[in-house]
């Protein structure tokens, strides 16, 4: 331990170093290592799947047990329209971000309880969020796989975004920042939709499906929709473990399998072609 | 039947959460200010707790002396023990969201120190979890202590260069006086605010007394006095458009800020209010 100024530090590289120098920042660069580079983070829509009734998600489930003979799966569901509703009402009341976001974390993780429910016969069940993170590589080495909600612990600490109220990191940017800070093999987004299009499919008939874009190219084209949290084309620019994400139709859920086996069945959105 | 939805609730259950004009949709009623009384105060790691009772011990006394007078949040920076774990981690490979979880220790233990030196005076340490009690500990005793990492873990993102995380001590007290509606936003540090170089290593540094984000955007410093990520947010924000560095070495300066003097430097976003 050293004494500097009347500071006592103890001695590192960084020691006595400002962490907002952008000399000292450059530093820090460096290889990451992969914490689970077998396991697959899939994001199961909330409005697009769980919330679409029996009809769409058993399907998806009977895929999803078939993939876990085979691959360790993380699954993370969305809110859907419980999430939309206590939105409408907490602005309604006047409350700030952060709440909104501490508040809708429940809806998502009422929907990792019904997927955990479904695939309980498979030795997959959702875990509390308390402990979820630090217990993940025990419970991936030890299941097939594991449901949490998507939902980022940001709640209070959730950042005002740009513009409006709604909490800018959702459960898409949680699936995405877990898979990168696990170095998890791959990312795939479930939704209802076949990937990414030039204007919203449901609203415009013309509109053309795009297999296949990169942060900088889907930056400029400022596209008015997108069927995944905006954020995430932030989060996957400043990436340094995960390289592409894919939106796939659950609606069509032998895709899901598809996708795993690492084929181009939606869309991949890519850091950098 | 009657509308269970208001139409922005039939917005947003139809629409695309992506969309633009949607969001523009969900700015008002205003936020309420959950708690208007109350200063967030963030009391720094290395800057003020790594210099032991010599720094402490007086900042405590004035902490004490304003209880009753001003309700107080108070924040703990990490310091030169997470600048040693994040050293250490960085050479392991470890990835940011881990160095998160790394520096949360290191701002707990100076939570739990500081928690024990107000004991007397029944102020608590509460942690996330426990934020839904702190209007009650702030009513009864006048201040509560939180580590003031904000609570992201393995979900703290990666920052555009190196893997420090970007949303520290700073980020996550500032974003506690912005969501509660805080009266005021107060930096603890051991220089008297922002400079426009470091006065630690620079001798020609000039002190600058109250500035804009867009100013200090301008300046592209190679370094700042709080994280960006603050800055950034500022800009956002719905009710925490100012924030005030101070020297808490000197004493009377915490006490001046509270009563709403300017006594260190003021950042401002209010000039950039669209």
């Amino acid at each position: 331990m050293t004494e500097t100024g009347n500071a006592y530090h103890v001695r590192s590289l960084l020691m006595r170093e400002s962490l907002l120098d952008r000399q000292v920042e450059r530093s820090t660069e460096g290889a990451v290592f992969r914490m689970l580079p077998d396991a697959h983070v899939l994001k199961i829509g909330g409005r697009s799947i769980m919330d679409a009734g029996r009809g769409v998600v058993y399907p998806v489930v009977d895929v999803l047990a078939d993939c876990l003979k085979t691959w360790k799966l993380i699954l993370g569901t969305g809110g859907g329209v419980r999430t939309r509703h206590v939105f409408s009402i907490g602005i309604d009341l006047g409350l700030p971000t952060g709440v909104l976001a501490q508040v809708a974390a429940a809806d998502a993780l009422g929907n990792a309880h019904m997927l955990g429910t479904l695939l309980s016969p498979y030795g997959v069940v959702a875990i509390p969020p308390e402990i979820f993170g630090h217990l993940l590589p025990l419970f991936i080495h030890s299941a097939p796989g594991v449901v949490f909600s998507g939902v980022p612990p940001y709640s209070l600490w959730e950042h005002p975004p740009g513009v409006g109220r709604i909490p800018p990191h959702r459960t898409d940017a949680g699936a995405f920042l877990l898979a990168e800070c696990f170095g998890c093999r791959s990312l795939t987004l479930v939704k209802d939709v076949d990937g990414l299009y030039t204007a919203d499919p449901k609203l415009d008939p013309s509109a053309e499906l795009i297999p296949e874009i990169d942060v900088a190219e889907l930056r400029q084209r400022g596209l008015p929709t997108l069927p995944f949290e905006p954020v995430l084309l932030d989060l996957l620019e400043n990436a340094r473990l995960l390289d592409r994400f894919q939106i796939v139709n659950g609606r069509d859920p032998g895709r899901i399998r598809e996708a795993l086996e690492g084929r181009h069945v939606g869309t991949i959105v890519h850091r950098r072609r | 039947m009657d509308n269970l939805l208001t139409d922005l609730g039939q917005a947003l259950v139809e629409g695309s959460l992506s969309d633009e004009d949607l969001l523009a949709r969900t700015g008002g009623p205003a936020p309420v200010q959950i708690l208007p009384e109350a200063n967030v105060i963030k009391i720094g790691g290395q800057s003020f707790i790594d210099r032991g009772r010599v720094a402490v011990f007086p900042l405590i006394d004035e902490i004490v002396a304003n209880l009753g007078r001003h309700k107080m949040i108070l924040g703990t920076g990490a310091g030169t023990r997470a600048r040693h774990a994040y050293s250490v981690g960085l050479d392991l490979g470890m990835p940011t969201g881990v160095l998160s979880v790394l520096g949360t220790f290191v701002s707990m233990q100076n939570a739990r120190m500081l928690n024990y030196l107000l004991a007397k005076h029944g102020i608590p340490f509460i942690e996330p979890a426990q934020f839904a009690q702190l209007p009650l500990y702030l009513a009864e005793r006048g201040a509560v202590i939180f580590f003031g990492m904000p609570p992201y873990v393995y979900w703290q993102q990666n920052p555009a260069v190196g893997r420090i995380p970007p949303h520290r001590t700073d980020t996550g007290s500032y974003l506690v006086s912005e969501v509660l509606g805080a009266r005021s936003m107060i930096y603890v540090k051991d220089v008297d605010g922002l400079y426009t170089a470091d006065p630690k290593k620079d001798r020609g540094a000039r002190f600058i007394p109250r500035i804009t984000v867009s100013e200090l955007r301008a300046m592209d410093l190679q370094d700042v006095v709080v994280e960006r990520a603050v800055l950034d947010m500022m800009e956002n924000a719905q009710h925490r458009r100012t924030i005030q560095v101070i020297n808490g070495l000197v004493p009377g300066n915490l006490t001046r800020a509270l009563e709403g003097e300017p006594v260190g430097t003021i950042i401002t976003s209010d000039e950039e209010r669209p």
